[in-house]
């Protein structure tokens, strides 16, 4: 059973290498993606940290995308 | 109906499909890993070689509709001016490139088993590697071009130039003689020559590999969404 699923009848090592290489490029691609959504928030985040605290205040009141993306940060840390 | 694709309105959304998403997706997955590699039967002809197709049809078929996509968005953004479906259409092309390069990759692995060779010229293959050109034309228009009016541009003429690209792979196996086989789905008529059994794998993979899709775009839609708010911080 184990030795049919691996070797299938001699196609295993094309088929293995398929889903294989599918999984690793889909990995890479979700891992870079993730690196860099985590990234524009932080940078995001810190752009707000930096502002007075009336002028965060007012823009935190006004967007929401904002007010989330600096909860979400000061949740992180 | 534009207003409620607005970034503001979906961002709260996106957070939360983004976790449904991850909640199921691994489930799916080793449910249609399981029927593709193992419960599935081996073709009478191509024997356990058929099972690259539960890979390569989804991949391709994504690929082909990503793009397509991507050009009516950009026909859209042409008569309607709406910043949204850039945005949209930016954040598709990368995950149209990685499909349509594990379809070719994929594709030449099942080759080598089924027809003796890696690679052929042949209509459907060539097209499908225009295909990716055109992708990567698109996602180095953003980044080479820092004017988002001019990359914008540029990206909507070549989606709806690269458009005459998907009849010619839709068509060429049917156009030209190629090594490719006509296709087995018809999704107009909805008709299909393939048995159950294959039917059932493929269309789970299509599955696993439409909410990863969903996932990745929902991913890059935020990081242009915020991408934006950053630039205009001093304007909010």
């Amino acid at each position: 059973m184990i030795n049919n699923i691996l070797f299938m009848n001699g196609y295993g090592a094309y088929v293995w290498l398929s889903f294989a290489f599918t999984f690793l490029a889909c990995a890479v691609v979700y891992y870079k993606t993730y690196k860099t959504l985590k990234k524009y928030e932080k940078d995001f985040a810190k752009e707000l940290v930096k502002l007075s605290g009336s002028k965060r205040r007012l823009i935190l009141e006004k967007s929401k995308v904002a007010s989330q993306v600096f909860a979400s940060y000061k949740n992180s840390i | 109906m534009f207003y409620l694709i607005s970034p503001s309105k979906v961002f709260n959304l996106i957070e939360k499909l983004i976790n449904f998403i991850n909640s199921i997706f691994f489930l799916l997955l080793i449910v249609a890993l399981t029927f593709a590699l193992i419960l599935s039967p081996p073709d009478y002809l191509q024997g356990d070689s058929v099972r690259i197709m539960y890979i390569h049809v989804p991949s391709a078929w994504i690929g082909l509709g990503s793009f397509t996509a991507i050009a009516l968005l950009s026909i859209l953004n042409f008569t309607l001016k709406i910043k949204n479906l850039n945005m949209i259409s930016k954040s598709l092309a990368p995950i149209g490139l990685l499909f349509t390069c594990i379809a070719i990759v994929t594709g030449s692995l099942w080759g080598q088993p089924t027809w003796g060779t890696w690679w052929a010229w042949d209509a459907r293959i060539s097209s499908m590697v225009v295909l990716s050109i055109f992708y990567i034309l698109l996602i180095l228009t953003h980044k080479f071009i820092l004017e988002d009016f001019k990359a914008n541009k540029i990206f909507n003429i070549l989606a709806i130039i690269g458009l005459i690209n998907v009849p010619i792979i839709k068509y060429s196996v049917d156009w030209w003689n190629t090594l490719h086989q006509p296709s087995s789905i018809n999704l107009l008529k909805g008709s299909s020559s393939i048995h159950p059994s294959m039917l059932l794998p493929l269309i789970l993979m299509l599955l696993v590999l439409l909410l990863y899709c969903a996932l990745i775009f929902l991913m890059k839609y935020k990081t242009e969404i915020i991408k934006i708010k950053k630039k205009n911080i001093k304007r909010i």
